[in-house]
């Protein structure tokens, strides 16, 4: 039930439209790329598939976590602005529910993004490369190794909105997080595990490595941590008020 | 009222909203690690870059492609913000100031706030390349006038950039559309650098002439001049555009 | 029997008391005024009553139940206003009312009930930000009186009201303990406005309880006191008057 009252809480604030443009515009990317200059990429060896995510992924992926920044920063602005958390303290509802719900709000739009992200890769890759043979599985697993790495993200986002009643700062330092971590060399292991960083990573990357397991468990781990993370500071907050 | 105190007076809506501390520390970010791997700018790749060209372009890099612009999103963000939480607005509307006025200081305080952080950049960029010369045993520190010009011209080609985000936050007021419009468009800049069109897209200005610079000191890795034209008139479009739309449309919404 | 006591409560921020050993007892079935000039910890308080704020000493104790262990079955009965408006500007009115109601998992009805209470109903479709400071204010009262909740916590809700708005309210929260069993706590600056309210009351000044009972016994008190008895705002402005000069001119 909490579920379906933060979404209701979502309307008229752009979100839903926010994330479908976000959606859009990365799912573009490819596309547009792929029609600017196809030779760059059609003549390369290996798995088409992976061809595209190693030339695109990057992109996509700065833009998955762009967009989920924006939406932890709207989800707990329109918390904040009227006080309409206030209310939600004063009525018989545990605060981290709500926050577990805003949680599975993101992580569900995001899934359906990605989903679709891989799609279109998928099919830009049947339409560029003709004749090579495609593994439907390898690609249900990309999207959900891709889902899964991005939790922890996700997480600490809302973890830091909930945290600051003022948007621009959780947005500051959203922004500066992702910042941080595109610039630190990328063949730092430890670094890659870590939130706004594992999103990057892609399935063929991890896998030529043989860290699919450990990368999956490890943010698993992450997200649970920083769940409890906030739990804490929901109880802080009471103290510190 | 004269326009320089009324900068002062936006200037001072400001204090306390620890905007220096978002604009200090991703300089901070970029220059301790690249300080700590100072000994990477030695290994060239095959480029015929020097070492401390390679520091200088390397580390502004990411300011340039992506803290420049992304600093100028939140500081829109901060100042709409400041304005409309607590209907700080309606108030300046109904002071005898001319809401063109009002809107261009805004934009000033905008671009001065990105200044700031340029100083914050040559500052740190001067003290981790004194740190890595005494690191490495190489001398790392590049003429202060080369330095100071370039990150001049960086941050001077984000102004039309700057003008466009700014339009945003006053066309757009649901801040999650604006700040993600802001945001977005960030990152196809790298993109369209390589294209021959990138004149026509001004987020991607400073990392174009940050590449143009990469082109002088690597032969082959860029172009080696900057397109004067038609770049020059189509920015100073853009850029009057891009403000002549935000006067008109300042704090419409609260006049209606 | 009281269904609402304090028992030595105290909150400091830093150096300063905001309250300091606060025993209250609220009667079950009455109407508590409670009253104290701006700034003398009346809202602190009411967060603590409600579990906002932590007491940095001592315990609140509501029908048998104290926080932090029984928060949620506490604040199910508890219907609460507190300051400023709290609410949902990108929602409508009903749209509020209705998330509430889920929360507290009351019928349908109980919005409409709500908005009819506090005369919200013809602006129902409007966004909450859109209200007037009246209408806010009317909004956060339906929020507290929606599903009839047995405790009323309610911080100034007069506040921003113009004359005919305070007097409905008035007689609103008046009625409210004849119209269905409930005890309510109404915070106030003006004393004759609480005299109209209220059958209890409790006077707070820099955080300490200065007087607590009945109206009546407060005459008494004030008239043995030797304080003006003609207009009670002048009985009260005396009363903290004392009171800050025996704190050594605090003030």
């Amino acid at each position: 039930m909490t579920f379906i009252l933060e979404t209701k809480k979502l309307k008229r604030t752009g979100y839903l439209p926010a994330f479908l443009g976000a959606g859009i515009i990365s799912c573009a990317f490819p596309v547009v790329n792929m029609l600017a200059r196809s030779e760059t990429f059609t003549s390369l060896p290996g798995n088409p598939f992976e061809i595209l995510m190693d030339a695109n992924w990057q992109m996509m992926a700065m833009l998955n976590i762009l967009i989920t920044i924006c939406g932890a920063c709207i989800m707990y602005h329109t918390e904040y602005a009227d006080n309409g958390a206030l209310k939600m303290d004063t009525l018989p509802v545990k605060p981290i529910r709500l926050f577990f719900c805003k949680f599975l709000i993101t992580a569900e739009i995001l899934a359906a993004i990605i989903l679709f992200q891989i799609i279109v890769l998928t099919g830009c890759a049947v339409y560029w490369f003709p004749d090579s043979a495609f593994d439907f599985l390898t690609i249900l697993k990309t999207a959900g190794f891709e889902w899964l790495v991005s939790l922890p993200t996700v997480t600490l986002m809302l973890l830091i909105s909930s945290m600051c009643k003022n948007m621009w700062i959780s947005l500051g330092a959203g922004v500066i997080l992702v910042f941080t971590f595109s610039i630190f060399p990328q063949d730092n292991f430890v670094l890659r595990l870590l939130p706004f960083s594992a999103p990057y990573q892609t399935l063929s990357m991890a896998d030529e490595n043989v860290h699919i397991q450990l990368f999956c468990m490890v943010c698993v781990l992450q997200t649970a941590v920083l769940y409890l993370g906030e739990t804490l500071y929901v109880k802080a907050r009471r103290y510190l008020a | 009222m004269s326009v320089f105190s009324l900068l002062l007076v936006e200037l001072k809506k400001i204090r306390r909203s620890k905007i220096f501390l978002i604009l200090m520390i991703p300089v901070m970010m970029m220059w301790i690690p690249s300080t700590i791997n100072a000994k990477m700018n030695f290994d060239v790749r095959g480029i015929p870059i020097t070492p401390e060209n390679n520091f200088f372009i390397q580390g502004f890099m990411g300011m340039t492609w992506f803290m420049i612009p992304a600093t100028l999103v939140i500081g829109t963000v901060l100042l709409t913000q400041t304005e409309r939480s607590q209907n700080g607005i309606l108030k300046m509307l109904s002071l005898p100031v001319r809401t063109s006025t009002l809107c261009l200081t805004k934009f000033a305080v905008l671009i001065f706030l990105s200044m700031v952080q340029m100083v914050f950049c040559i500052g740190a960029y001067y003290a981790s390349a004194a740190i890595a010369s005494q690191l490495q045993n190489y001398n790392f520190i590049l003429n202060p006038s080369f330095v100071c010009v370039n990150a001049l011209a960086l941050y001077w080609g984000a102004v039309p950039m700057a003008a466009v985000f700014w339009m945003f936050a006053i066309l757009i007021k649901t801040p999650v559309f604006s700040v993600g419009l802001g945001l977005v468009s960030i990152v196809p800049s790298v993109l369209v650098i390589h294209t021959k069109m990138w004149f026509v897209y001004p987020m991607s200005y400073p990392f174009y002439l940050l590449m143009v610079q990469y082109g002088k000191a690597a032969e082959g890795m860029y172009a080696t001049q900057i397109d004067r034209m038609p770049w020059l008139p189509v920015a100073v479009i853009i850029t009057v555009l891009a403000l002549a739309v935000s006067c008109i449309r300042f704090g419409a919404s609260e006049r209606r | 029997m009281h269904i609402l006591e304090t028992h030595n409560l105290t909150k400091t921020y830093g150096d300063f008391t905001a309250v300091s050993n606060l025993n209250l007892h609220i009667r079950k079935g009455r109407v508590y005024g409670f009253l104290g000039p701006n700034g003398a910890g009346k809202s602190t308080t009411m967060k603590m009553l409600l579990g906002l704020t932590h007491p940095t000493d001592g315990q609140v104790t509501i029908d048998g139940k104290t926080y932090p262990q029984d928060r949620v079955s506490i604040l199910k009965e508890i219907g609460s206003f507190i300051e400023a408006p709290a609410f949902y500007g990108n929602l409508t009115g009903e749209e509020n009312l209705d998330i509430i109601r889920k929360i507290l998992g009351l019928p349908k009805s109980s919005v409409g009930e709500a908005l009819d209470l506090v005369g919200l109903t013809q602006f129902r479709k409007r966004l909450a930000k859109k209200y007037s400071l009246g209408m806010k204010q009317r909004l956060g009262l339906a929020g507290a009186l929606i599903g009839r909740p047995p405790i009323l916590i309610l911080d100034e809700p007069t506040n921003g009201l113009d004359p005919v708005g305070i007097h409905e309210i008035r007689t609103l929260i008046q009625s409210l303990p004849q119209q269905y069993d409930c005890t309510v706590l109404v915070s106030s600056h003006l004393l004759p406005e609480v005299e109209l309210m209220a059958e209890d009351i409790g006077i707070l000044n820099h955080g300490h309880l200065l007087f607590e009972g009945t109206m009546e016994a407060l005459r008494l008190q004030a008239h043995a006191a030797g304080f003006p008895m003609d207009n009670l705002e002048e009985t009260f402005l005396a009363m903290i008057d004392a009171d800050n000069r025996k704190k050594g001119g605090a003030r």
